[in-house]
């Protein structure tokens, strides 16, 4: 939507919460089009380094950087303006909702109607609304949901679910899509399901993806690159392989002198 | 043969033009209700009447504030100060300067539309000079600090005489529109004789039609769904590209100025405006109003204010009849009485038997 592609930087940065340090000058570049996969262990900051991110921490120090553009500071709806999707670890879905309902949330931020506009039922609104809906249920048929969206969200089951919230994601159309443990919880067919969208997503649309997932198996898969944390800390980088025989992630995981 | 049948049985299938609706049980039933409503005043005798306007005022006043609370997550114990500021707002831009009681009171002398129109305003306007608060307040933390208005309202209505008439209230100046006025004068329509009930239950009809629309309307539509995630997941709201204070701001101008509006309307129905009436009670009946019919919902709101504002002035009216009253001061259970235990009862009941309010029957987590 907004031209070229950029690149999403993250330099030094430092989230404390009053004596805690939950990251510790965490640096690393999520390029253009590619999946960037963040691991760790429990408590390594990953969730952390998600809501700086999207802007709903704000970073002690450091910079985070779109393109040119400095991320940290702003508000989420600013950043998710610039076009920054996430969904979430554990669901940030209304139960009650159809999954229609939940997609149109994502197209907010490229919508206008406001309170006169849809009290009055304006052409405007009708217009906007319909031109819409149109592109959710193409996206819903792009990630497979094209038979649910009459459905209460509450009603699937959870790995759809998952797959509704990160629906409601592309509907923003991003640049950079920040998920969350995406296959957690999931049996192996929707795993596979999911890895799917994301290679799509990849692939087919040219979205940035920033993956925080447990599942190393679809992390070797999917990621191009991957950002090792540990106590907040940064403790390796590059591509799986790399990783993967890295001694520091082999001790990070395994314990010492085990 | 048995083709043909089949064929004719299956024609009205899951396609749903326009024109279907129309052949909806639902659409012949709101039209029956509307005609129904429409022709009340031509049967009901003035008590009725005076109960069912001030059940379509507090009707618009809880929508304004289940758009807030119910939909948005965002208490507000205030409520009944916008209904203040819409009811004397009415009365100062309508009314002359008079003196009473050796008061001085002034009043703007506008025509009353223009002064019904500009309270409903002056709501909104006291509405967005609370929104910095109320957009970076939420849930209970705003209901604690809306608190702080209803003792400053009820503090300027006391003292500030000139305006409020302190104590003693002021009165109402009859509502005009076109030249025809809603007052006691008596007009005949087919040989019913219409006074001011009467008359202003066709001004307060589509008064409370138009409210409802509009804010069906905005929940239904973009802002509705962005008020709705604010409530249900305030933060994914914000990532999602909601400005989650702006919405919760705009929210909250939006709903006083529907207690402005049912302000309007009670101070027309009173014709006096007295100051303790604004009190906190009245907002917590507001809240009740709500949660009773259903938070979140245009028909939540309208069958609750119903129910709160109805149900003990039929009570009190039958409470005569009741089983197991006594006369007043003979020592048993007065009509009186009864009636507010009664009340008080149907009230649990509802909470305790329907948590999801009268208008959503069935447990929330099943499906609508």
């Amino acid at each position: 939507m907004t031209g070229a592609p950029a690149a999403l930087a993250v330099r030094d940065v430092t989230v404390r919460f009053a004596g805690l340090t939950a990251l510790d000058a965490v640096s690393f570049t999520v390029e253009p089009g590619s999946v960037h996969a963040v691991i760790g262990p429990n408590g390594a900051g990953k969730s952390t380094t998600f809501n700086v991110l999207s802007g709903v921490y704000r970073a002690t120090s450091g910079s985070v950087r779109l393109g040119t553009t400095e991320l940290t500071g702003l508000a989420p709806h600013r950043i998710a303006a610039l076009g920054v999707a996430r969904t979430f670890q554990n669901l940030a879905l209304p139960p009650h909702a159809t999954v229609a309902e939940s997609l149109m949330l994502g197209r907010h931020r490229l919508t206008r109607a406001g309170f006169v506009a849809a009290g009055l039922r304006l052409p405007s609104a009708a217009r906007e609304a319909r031109l819409h809906r149109d592109r959710v249920r193409e996206i819903a048929g792009f990630i497979g949901l094209g038979e649910e969206l009459e459905k209460p969200a509450g009603t699937l089951p959870y790995g759809t679910q998952k797959l509704v919230e990160l629906g409601r994601a592309l509907c923003m159309e991003p640049q950079v899509l920040l998920l969350d443990e995406p296959v957690a919880g999931m049996t192996s067919d929707e795993r596979r399901r999911v890895a799917a969208v994301v290679a799509d997503v990849r692939d087919g649309l040219g979205i940035s993806v920033v993956l925080v997932e447990h599942d190393m198996g679809v992390v070797m898969r999917l990621a191009d690159a991957v950002t090792v944390l540990d106590f907040g800390r940064r403790i390796a980088g590059g591509t799986p392989a790399e990783v993967q025989n890295d001694p520091a992630v082999v001790q990070a995981y395994l314990g010492t002198d085990a | 043969m048995s083709e043909a049948t089949t064929d004719g049985a299956a024609a009205p299938g899951p396609g749903r033009p326009l024109t279907a609706g129309l052949r909806r049980p639902r659409t012949h039933l709101r039209l029956a209700g509307a005609l129904l409503l429409l022709a009340l005043p031509f049967y009901l005798d003035r008590f009725w009447l005076q109960a069912g306007l001030f059940a379509m005022a507090a009707a618009i006043g809880a929508i304004g504030l289940n758009l807030l609370t119910g939909s948005t997550g965002q208490l507000s114990m205030g409520h009944a100060f916008f209904l203040a500021v819409g009811a004397y707002g009415y009365c100062v831009l309508a009314g002359e300067s008079s003196t009473q009681n050796g008061h001085a009171l002034s009043g703007l002398g506008l025509p009353t539309w223009l002064a019904a129109v500009l309270a409903v305003l002056l709501a909104g306007a006291a509405g967005g000079l609370f929104s910095p608060i109320a957009g970076r307040l939420r849930g209970a933390y705003l209901g604690i600090a809306t608190l702080a208005l209803i003792f400053i309202g009820q503090h300027v209505l006391f003292n500030a005489g000139s305006l409020t008439g302190g104590f003693n209230g002021r009165p109402v100046p009859p509502f005009s529109l076109f030249g025809f006025t809603f007052d006691d004068t008596e007009t005949v329509v087919a040989a019913v004789p219409f006074h001011s009930f009467e008359k202003l239950w066709y001004a307060a009809l589509p008064a409370l039609a138009v409210s409802a629309y509009f804010a069906r309307g905005v929940l239904r539509g973009r802002p509705g769904r962005a008020l709705n995630a604010i409530r249900d997941h305030r933060i994914a709201a914000g990532v999602t590209g909601v400005p989650v204070a702006r919405y919760r701001a705009g929210v909250f101008v939006l709903s006083s100025m529907y207690a402005g509006l049912a302000g309007v309307l009670l101070a027309l129905v009173f014709q006096r405006t007295v100051p303790e009436y604004f009190g906190m009670v009245l907002s917590l009946e507001y809240l009740a109003m709500i949660v009773i019919g259903g938070l979140g919902s245009v028909a939540g709101a309208v069958v609750g204010a119903a129910f709160v504002s109805l149900l003990p002035q039929v009570l009190t009216h039958y409470s005569d009849s009741l089983p197991l009253v006594s006369a007043p001061g003979t020592g048993g259970v007065a009509p009186g009485e009864a009636s507010r235990y009664l009340y008080g009862a149907a009230v649990v009941a509802v909470v305790l038997f329907l948590p999801g309010g009268l208008t959503r029957p069935k447990k929330p987590g099943e499906n609508r």
